[in-house]
């Protein structure tokens, strides 16, 4: 499975569990519509942290790098390490 | 189990042993409601305010644990529960948001200051409208040219009074958005900034706290801690050291509850009997004793795995339910237990008490930790029917 994939599908079935992974487009803005609420946020972030061995803590990061899949998936392949690219 | 060495052992009693010099008129302070300066002087050249602080910018270099462990001294060893306040209230504010994302030439101005304790720190987030949604804070923050202009108020600033620097939160973007809170270090003698007067409440009265007016307060750029838009993200991160900084101290003062109920029991008697001997008395020390210890196991465990990067997100919500709760559970025993003198102010039971209330509302209240905990366990989504 491609990362946009799995993040799309990890996203959809925590967050829009109504919606199918195929409608949920990978610029869609996660943030304004109120799918990711902070407290949400902080789960994901704790998600994305165990399933792609990202130390977040020492990240400089900020929502915007969340708002869409997209952003998300471009995040996660910055700094995952090397060998799991 | 962690085992301390001889070098954090020896800093730890170091401290300790100011610690126990401080708070002897505690008892008075606290009804007039004035601030330890003398006590803070004595912290502050003991170099505790630097402990995890990067040794570049003047700190200690401690770890997190280094911290926990010293501080947890601190609340044992002095009686005096809002001096203790303001210290980690100054640490976590001012200190944690810089270290972690302060820019450079910010950490390089203003941690040196904080470390030595030459400024006082303090930071703003509830407003009179409302504290647990801070999503929804309603002051805001405009960019104009190499500045913010900031407008609003915030109630309930501890160390208010008494700050030299403020970190500020107000909104750069949507209401609710996570991504519209942004973090500004303020002086407090920015033009436009006014401190209220102290405001008396039910306990901690010897940290002060007050509100604060921003009436077009200029603030340049190049005072956002974190990015524009990252104030969610520093609260989170200072929040999590303000849980484990604050009610490490609170850990250190159930301990001392215990041993003083422990030694009370043990000589006062009725009926003929150390009141200790009658089973209801026993049980309430069992459980502040389950309380003591509970809330020194959690923090600590949360702080090991907080220090190794792991996800602490669900744990320091339960940290915090468990430390603040068990302590209004065990100072309310601690009345009991001291019965008639419990009650009255001359022993400093009941002000234990009045201080405990307090933790159950300040970082988080024990309602949105337990709403926080519902939504990590998924609870608040609707599992999708195949
Ligand atoms: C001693 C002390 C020191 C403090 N120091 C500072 C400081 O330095 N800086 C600062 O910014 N703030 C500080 N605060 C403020 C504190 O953070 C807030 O009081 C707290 O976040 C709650 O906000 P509120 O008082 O506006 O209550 P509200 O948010 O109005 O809540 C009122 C009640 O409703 C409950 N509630 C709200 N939402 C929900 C929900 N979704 N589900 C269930 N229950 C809910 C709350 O738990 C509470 O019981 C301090 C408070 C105290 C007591």
């Amino acid at each position: 499975m491609t990362l946009q994939r799995e993040i799309t599908q990890h996203i959809v079935s925590e967050y829009l569990p109504d919606t199918p992974a195929e409608e949920l487009a990978a610029d869609y803005d996660l943030i304004a519509t109120g799918v990711v609420t902070s407290l949400q946020l902080l789960r994901l972030i704790g998600w994305l942290g165990d399933r792609y061995d990202i130390p977040f803590g020492d990240l400089d990061i900020a929502p915007d790098d969340f708002r869409s899949v997209a952003a998300i998936a471009e995040l996660v392949s910055r700094h995952r390490p090397v060998a799991a690219n | 189990m962690i085992h301390w060495t001889p070098e954090q052992q020896e800093l730890r009693a170091a401290i300790g042993a100011v610690a126990a010099e401080l708070g002897k008129d505690h008892l008075e302070r606290d009804a007039a409601g004035i601030f330890d300066e003398e006590g803070w002087r004595r912290l502050r050249d003991m170099g505790l305010f630097s402990l995890p602080f990067d040794p570049a910018h003047g700190g200690l270099g401690k770890d997190l644990l280094t911290t926990l462990y010293v501080l947890e001294e601190l609340g044992y060893r002095c009686p005096d529960a809002g001096l203790g306040f303001s210290v980690s209230t100054h640490m976590v504010s001012t200190g944690v948001a810089l270290q972690r994302f302060g820019s450079k030439a910010l950490k390089e101005h203003y941690l040196p200051q904080v470390c030595a304790g030459t400024v006082i720190g303090a930071h703003a987030i509830t407003e009179p409208a409302g504290g647990s949604d801070a999503m929804s804070m309603r002051t805001t923050a405009v960019a104009d040219g190499d500045a913010f202009v900031l407008n609003g108020s915030k109630s309930f600033v501890s160390n208010g009074p008494i700050a030299d620097v403020i970190v500020v939160y107000a909104r750069t973007g949507a209401p609710g958005e996570v991504g519209g809170i942004t973090t500004f270090l303020v002086r407090s003698d920015t033009p436009g900034l006014s401190v209220g007067r102290p405001v008396a409440k039910m306990g901690l009265r010897t940290s002060p706290l007050a509100e604060l007016f921003l009436d077009d307060v200029r603030i340049p750029r190049d005072h956002v801690v974190g990015g524009v838009g990252a104030g969610f993200l520093v609260l989170d991160h200072v929040m999590k050291w303000e849980i484990l900084c604050g009610f490490a101290i609170t850990a250190g003062e159930m301990r001392r509850r215990l041993e003083s109920c422990v030694e009370y029991v043990r000589t006062r008697t009725a009926f003929g009997a150390t009141i200790g001997a009658n089973q209801s008395i026993a049980n309430r020390i069992v459980e502040m004793r389950i309380d003591t210890e509970n809330a020194h196991k959690w923090l600590f465990d949360t702080a090991e795995k907080l220090q190794a990067k792991a996800d602490v997100a669900a744990d320091i919500a339960m940290t915090k339910l468990v430390v603040s709760e068990g302590n209004v559970r065990s100072a309310l025993s601690a009345v009991q237990i001291f019965g008639g003198y419990g009650y009255t102010a001359e022993y400093g039971v009941e002000k234990q008490l009045r201080d405990a209330v307090g933790g159950t509302i300040y970082s988080g209240t024990s309602e949105i930790q337990r709403q926080r905990l519902a939504s990590l366990m998924g609870l608040d989504r609707p599992v999708k029917r195949a």
